[in-house]
């Protein structure tokens, strides 16, 4: 499990940075207006990088998100629902999230490539525009992860909704 | 749509309302391709963005999602670098004629080609109009954009445009824009007098000047793939219905903005025409930087399309 | 038919079955891509799912999340709450108007009603539970407080629909006044008459004296809405811009001020902030794949054919209208219903003799409750989140408030002189 706590220390560190750089970039750029002139242009690039980290700020966040049973849903019937039937049902949503989630990144690699092979770039940047949609590859990636090790009993991602029931 | 299912089925997105001269005309040419080709061929059109934004959209031409869209030039620039000569300031001519000859001609025949090896298929260009300035602060004359924050589409010869005249680049959302001119996080916009008048810019600007400074013009883009699966015939009627209603477009557009002028003047800004002499001054200061601002991105292929260019505004006998 | 049925019982059985909700939405989604778009290339699912969250408007969410989080960690949110129960402590469900008094102010500004949420949810929600409201009222009022934050100007609603009908915006701006004061009038009247019922205590009348202590106590947490506020409207920033400054205002008082903010403290705050965002960013990113295949289904063109087939009359027809984005608004993003609703209902509305700012309001108003209605309502998701209470009992406080909503709306459609009063009045 070393190497989930590695995963996910980069994940919390990457989006703490990434979420407090975004600000820093949208206060300088309301700086630069003020100073104004053709300073304030060399801002111009600023919107474009700011909603590029977005991005990339909610997919390596949503992993963490799973892992901490956080994500929005409808938690109350389930376990009552488990008990009565029978049915596995934690491990049903686990492995159906996982198979959707590894179907995603597939999808996800695909657009890659093909938005990597046309070439395209961003407007203002000039960076190759495949980059945001690795940012859900990621993301779907590091969700997977935490279906199949909640799949295994390996993490405990229910514990946090027990206070729904 | 008959009883009959058309074999040739094409979704076009693009970003304008329904009532605005693209959509208008993409009706008119949609009506037109189905019965000349015997109801083959079906265009199906998603309008105002339903599909996503430009970016999408022209990613979903290359993909292969959506048969077409007709988008405008300045949100082409990431795909192909060789199309941003389009947001150069003042380069068309202000004569609809000769614009067309240098839109339908040899220019815009490079310009389209450079589209093709993009993975996308281009069948030729639009017009859409022109932009003019507006701001809340005087502009009688060039010294006023000076210290002056305009907003920019995203676009890195559009910002040159402005530096060039001492003036701030800003970048914002089109959607912000109205309550950013409200309350002054810019002083000013550019845009085609029926989008200000759509907008409602006006209601929260002071000046407006008639500058006809920039070429709106519309990039129509084919998937390659369905677009070789159509027989030659076919092609050639979308292609002809495209360029005939283009005389008819330049109309309606005209008319549309003589009312949007009427509905701005009603209003009281204060409306100035731009003389020839200053358009002339204004080109002088602007061209050279959105030019040199162009080749850096576009590189040679960039180079060779200004010469082509260069060449046709001279032959045209533009001023 | 039978395949459409099929997606809808999955969806509904995913729901029921506690599937995380971004299952629940992008299963059936996947479904519908497979059994009726079977020859669109697969990736598009991902481009249409980034498409969904790839907006600069949307940065207001993840910007004032971290700012309610850094002012509720430490000491701003409690002397601004501070201020407000001595000035209207002594009233009773006092702590209930100001939670929609509150909520109006932030929603004007930031326009956006999840971002409401989201700032509000924790600095009023302990308040009003120690003010002796319960605690699905409570929920309820606050949800369902933020959806002003589309009507009361600055609006992006507006300009959209200004854009695509060609309306004034400015009259909008006024009209959706009018109409954001009415809802917010409707809810103090529940918090009222929630208040009398239920026996909130009245807390004791402050001296002057009291009252002047506690503004000097709010002091710099009163510079954050004046920053806000005051940043906005003199044009300092864009709305976008204001929730990004408040963070970096927030930082610099619990800090550098009230030194109880540490880089760790920092850290951990920013942590949960971010998580927020991405539990509801990626609701909104599966609803922007939901959109684009109802948009692909043509609805408009059916809806147009429906309505020129049993000529309706204007009563029919906004009973229609309001009908359609309440469904819409169960389960798509408001939004893009606004966007595939309006163009094929604005002609007919026109053309019935239905003045375009009245039109407007009933459409935004409908989309305001398209954010707390179930099953996809965003606000609910939001509030969910940041206060880690369920669901269900998020809805079930909403319930009245939904029932408020609609005959708001009822009155707001069939008493067509609220909207157009105030626009006429100032424009003529
Ligand atoms: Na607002
Ligand atoms: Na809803």
């Amino acid at each position: 499990m070393k190497a989930l706590a590695i995963i996910r220390t980069a994940e919390r560190v990457a989006a703490v940075s990434i979420f407090l750089t975004m600000v820093a970039l949208y206060s300088a750029n309301v700086l630069a207006r003020q100073v104004g002139g053709t300073f304030a242009s060399e801002f111009a690039w600023v919107e474009e990088a700011v909603r590029l980290m977005s991005l990339f700020l909610v997919f390596l966040t949503v992993g963490l998100a799973l892992e901490k049973g956080r994500h929005a849903g409808v938690h109350t019937w389930r376990d009552r629902i488990a008990r009565a039937t029978g049915l596995p049902l934690r491990k049903i949503i686990d492995a159906v999230g996982f198979v959707f989630c590894i179907y995603l990144v597939w999808l996800g690699y695909q657009m890659t490539a093909f938005v990597y092979g046309m070439g395209q770039k961003s407007p203002t940047l000039n960076i190759p525009v495949f980059w945001i949609y690795l940012a859900p590859t990621i993301g779907f990636a590091l969700m997977a992860l935490r279906f199949a090790l909640s799949f295994f009993g390996r993490i405990d991602r229910f514990a946090g909704q027990a206070s729904e029931e | 749509t008959g009883v009959f299912a058309a074999d040739f089925v094409a979704k076009i997105g693009h970003l304008e309302s329904a009532q605005q001269s693209r959509h208008v005309h993409l009706e008119k040419v949609a009506k037109l391709v189905n019965e000349r080709t015997d109801g083959a061929v079906e265009f199906q059109l998603f309008p105002q963005g339903q599909l996503g934004q430009q970016r999408e959209m022209t990613e979903g031409v290359q993909l292969g999602t959506l048969e077409a869209t007709v988008a405008p030039a300045a949100f082409l620039g990431g795909f192909n670098p060789a199309v941003s000569i389009l947001d150069i300031p003042f380069l068309l001519p202000d004569n609809d004629e000769t614009a067309q000859k240098i839109r339908g001609g040899a220019f815009g025949e490079a310009l389209c080609d450079s589209f093709n090896s993009r993975g996308v298929t281009c069948i030729g260009l639009w017009p859409n109009g022109k932009k003019s300035f507006t701001s809340s602060k005087p502009l009688a004359s060039l010294e006023d954009f000076a210290g002056q924050k305009f907003r920019v589409m995203d676009s890195n010869i559009l910002i040159e445009q402005f530096n060039s005249l001492g003036a701030s680049a800003i970048a914002l959302p089109f959607g912000e824009l109205y309550t950013a001119l409200q309350t002054g996080v810019v002083d000013g916009e550019e845009n085609p007098l029926d989008t200000i008048q759509r907008m409602k810019f006006y209601e929260v600007q002071k000046h407006l000047v008639l500058s006809d400074h920039g070429a709106m013009e519309d990039v129509i883009l084919f998937n390659p793939a369905w677009w070789a699966s159509l027989p030659e015939e076919h092609q050639k009627t979308i292609v002809d219905t495209f360029n005939e209603v283009i005389p008819e477009l330049i109309n309606h557009k005209a008319e549309a903005v003589a009312a949007a002028l009427e509905e701005i003047k009603a209003s009281g800004i204060d409306i100035r025409e731009m003389s020839d002499e200053e358009k002339a001054a204004f080109r002088d200061k602007m061209y050279p930087a959105a030019r040199a601002a162009f080749i850096e991105r576009a590189g040679d292929e960039g180079e060779n399309l200004i010469a082509v260019y260069e060449k046709e505004y001279e032959a045209a006998g533009a001023e | 038919m039978i395949l459409f049925a099929l997606v809808i019982i999955v969806a509904v059985l995913l729901l029921v079955l506690g599937f995380e909700m971004f299952l629940v939405l992008g299963v059936p989604a996947l479904m519908i891509k497979e059994f009726f778009y079977g020859n669109l290339p697969d990736p598009v699912v991902v481009q249409k799912i980034l498409g969904g969250i790839n907006h600069t408007t949307l940065l207001a969410i993840p910007f004032f999340i971290l700012a309610a989080e850094l002012m509720g960690e430490g000491q701003i949110a409690r002397r601004l709450t501070g201020l407000v129960k001595v000035l209207v402590g002594h009233l009773r469900g006092g702590m209930g108007y100001t939670t929609i008094g509150g909520s109006m102010a932030f929603g004007s500004v930031s326009g956006s009603a999840p971002a409401t949420v989201a700032a509000m949810a924790r600095m009023v929600y302990p308040e009003m539970r120690k003010a002796g409201f319960s605690d699905k009222f409570s929920l309820g009022l606050i949800v369902s407080s933020a959806e002003t934050a589309l009507l009361i100007p600055p609006s992006i609603t507006f300009i959209i629909y200004g854009w695509m009908t060609g309306t004034s915006v400015a009259k909008l701006f006024v009209g959706g006044l009018a109409v954001g004061l009415v809802l917010g009038l409707a809810f103090a009247i529940m918090a009222a008459l929630e208040a009398r019922r239920s026996g909130v205590e009245r807390g004791p009348r402050t001296s002057w004296r009291e009252r002047l202590v506690a503004i000097r106590e709010a002091g710099w947490a009163l510079g954050m809405p004046v920053i806000i506020l005051g940043g906005i409207y003199s044009g300092y920033f864009t709305p976008t811009e204001a929730a990004a400054a408040s963070v970096v205002y927030a930082i610099f008082v619990e800090g550098v001020i009230f030194r109880e903010l540490t880089l760790r403290k920092l850290f951990a705050v920013t942590e949960r902030a971010a998580i927020s965002t991405a539990i509801i960013f990626i609701l909104l990113a599966m609803g922007g794949l939901l959109s684009y295949f109802i948009t692909l289904a043509q609805v408009p063109s059916a809806i147009t054919a429906f309505l020129d087939a049993i000529h309706a009359g204007p009563i029919m027809f906004l009973l229609i209208v309001n009908i359609s984005f309440l469904i819409a608004g169960m389960f798509i993003d408001p939004n893009s219903a606004l966007l595939i609703l309006v163009p094929p209902l604005y002609p007919v509305a026109t053309a019935l003799g239905i003045d375009p700012v009245h039109f407007g309001m009933i459409v935004t108003l409908n989309i305001s409750i398209g954010m707390i209605t179930p099953p996809f309502g965003l606000d609910i998701f939001v509030a969910s989140s940041t206060l880690s209470k369920p669901v269900l009992t998020i809805i079930s406080g909403l319930w009245p408030f939904i029932i408020a909503n609609l005959i708001v709306l009822a009155i707001i459609t069939y008493v067509p002189d609220i909207s157009t009063f105030l626009p006429n009045l100032v424009f003529g």
